[in-house]
């Protein structure tokens, strides 16, 4: 069984599936694999924070929140970079989320472009 | 007869030269009097002139200067009038003297010790008179404060209503939408590839149809929030419901020294409806008259009307003297149109919505020669659709 390269794989946290879909065809378009979840607590238990290269998740989520995930995955000592995508940016949380160490937030709707380049620089691609 | 004197009434000011010598001068002037008279052989002119003088003294002059014009009386008495009267009558005669001298200087005791009490008084009485314009200040001010506080709470009312109801569409519909670009965006991408790959171009568009029917989808959920069931609906009294928001906003309209008017037909039939959609509508018509009036010279009325329309309808009107209608007056009801500059531009789309909801319509028209009027109707039977 092949591990999957963790330089590869894209992870999707979104409640919203539409968002999903649309994240993961984007990503297929440039060649990149991801896989999607439709909540945090999906994500952490399904341990692909140690496996997968890059993170792209929404902030506003019922149940567990983008932030609170960030904060999480800190505790965990897990490096994986955060990519925010939100319908709320205020600039409290932009800073909030940069400071806790995400790489990029952006709000919705994101210019598709900037978004890939962010997911090409966590990849290191 | 009496004494001439003109001096004024308060002793203590007078210098005692004047007090004094009004007692000399009084009882001088009896003296001379008297012997004009005494060729008409009244031989008690005298006493009456020198009784008249001692008062004069007494009252005029003070106590001290009293007992002196007495004393002078006694004398010219004794020495000009009756110098061979024996003693006992001189005696007699000082006694009438005596007498009235002490009736006098208890008079004036009186007098004196009254215009202390009505000094004090007046003092007491303007006291109390500053005290109370205190509170007066005081309550003025908490007024304004209440009034403040209420202009404030309605207008947060209306601004959370609007704001919360434009947030959440928004939020609601962003999401679809920012979907539905990423979708095309893709859909491009695999089309403008050197090997353009149509299978995947043809699941991105379609995917960008399902975006859109997504946002579509949330919107007529918003719209049908409007539109609510029969049932639960309830009998509205439209006056009564047009004088609670005339009182709800009168600190608002008196803020702006608007003045309201009310000209309701009385005993209009209820309507069915929604009670908080129809203050809404209310709220938001009288709050753009408000609005269009803060600022103008002349007259600043609010006039809202209620009367019977065609057809079993209730015709409400909102008339105010402000700025009047925008040049695009035809857009005034679309969404987003707004001339102020933190306005939602949501509010006429909305108050149209709920009166079409109810069956009705609203419309706007000048109200020349200066200011707008808004209309609305509310049949009685609600939505003939239903």
């Amino acid at each position: 069984m092949a591990i999957q390269s963790k330089k590869n794989l894209v992870a999707i946290v979104d409640d919203d599936d539409l968002m999903r879909s649309a994240l993961q065809g984007m990503l297929r378009s440039v060649g990149v694999a991801s896989e999607t979840f439709a909540a945090a607590e999906e994500f952490l238990t399904s341990g692909q924070q140690h496996q997968a290269g890059c993170l792209i998740a929404d902030i506003r989520m019922p149940g567990m929140s983008g932030l609170e995930l960030q904060a999480k995955l800190n505790a965990e000592n897990c490096r994986i970079p955060i990519i925010f995508i939100t319908a709320h940016g205020d600039e409290k949380m932009r800073m909030q989320a940069l400071r806790a160490g995400a790489v990029e937030f952006l709000a919705k709707p994101f210019d598709a472009e900037i978004l890939l380049e962010s997911v090409r620089a966590a990849l290191e691609i | 007869m009496g004494t001439q004197n003109k001096s004024k009434r308060s002793p203590l000011a007078a210098s005692a030269a004047i007090r004094y010598g009004l007692a000399l001068v009084s009882v001088g002037a009896a003296a001379g009097l008297a012997q004009l008279f005494l060729d008409f052989h009244l031989p008690l002119a005298f006493t009456a002139f020198a009784l008249s003088a001692i008062a004069a003294t007494f009252w005029y002059g003070g106590t001290k200067p009293g007992i002196l014009a007495v004393v002078l009386a006694a004398l010219v008495r004794s020495y000009l009038f009756d110098p061979g009267i024996s003693g006992i009558a001189r005696v007699l005669y000082d006694l009438v003297f005596l007498v009235f001298a002490l009736l006098m200087a208890m008079l004036t005791r009186a007098r004196d010790s009254l215009e202390v009490r009505v000094k004090e008084r007046t003092a007491e009485l303007t006291r109390a008179n500053d005290e109370l314009r205190l509170e007066i200040a005081d309550r003025v001010r908490a007024e304004e404060a209440l009034r403040e506080s209420q202009a404030e709470l309605a207008r947060i009312t209306r601004v959370t209503t609007m704001g919360e109801l434009t947030a959440s569409l928004a939020h609601e519909v962003n999401q679809p939408i920012a979907a539905a670009i990423t979708d095309a965006n893709t859909c491009l991408r695999w089309l403008t590839r050197d090997q353009p790959d149509l299978e995947e171009a043809r699941e991105a568009a379609a995917r960008v149809v399902r975006d859109a029917a997504r946002a579509s989808d949330i919107i007529k959920r918003i719209r049908s929030l409007f539109k609510k069931e029969l049932a639960q609906r309830e009998l509205v009294d439209v006056n009564e419901m047009v004088r609670g928001m005339i009182e709800l906003l009168r600190s608002e309209a008196t803020r702006h020294t608007i003045a309201m008017r009310a000209e309701l037909t009385e005993d209009l039939p209820p309507i069915t409806g929604d009670r908080v959609q129809l203050q809404q509508v209310l709220m938001n018509l009288m709050m753009n008259s408000i609005e269009a009036m803060k600022d103008v010279q002349g007259t600043r009325e609010l006039t809202v009307k209620s009367q019977p329309g065609q057809d079993r309808e209730l015709l409400i009107s909102i008339r105010d003297t402000g700025v009047g209608l925008p040049p695009q007056a035809d857009q005034i009801f679309n969404s987003f149109f707004t001339t102020k500059h933190d306005g939602t531009g949501m509010g006429l789309r909305i108050s149209r919505s709920i009166v079409e909801s109810h069956g009705g319509r609203l419309w706007a028209a000048d109200n020349p020669p200066r200011g707008a009027s808004f209309s609305f109707t509310l049949p009685r039977k609600t939505d003939p659709h239903e």
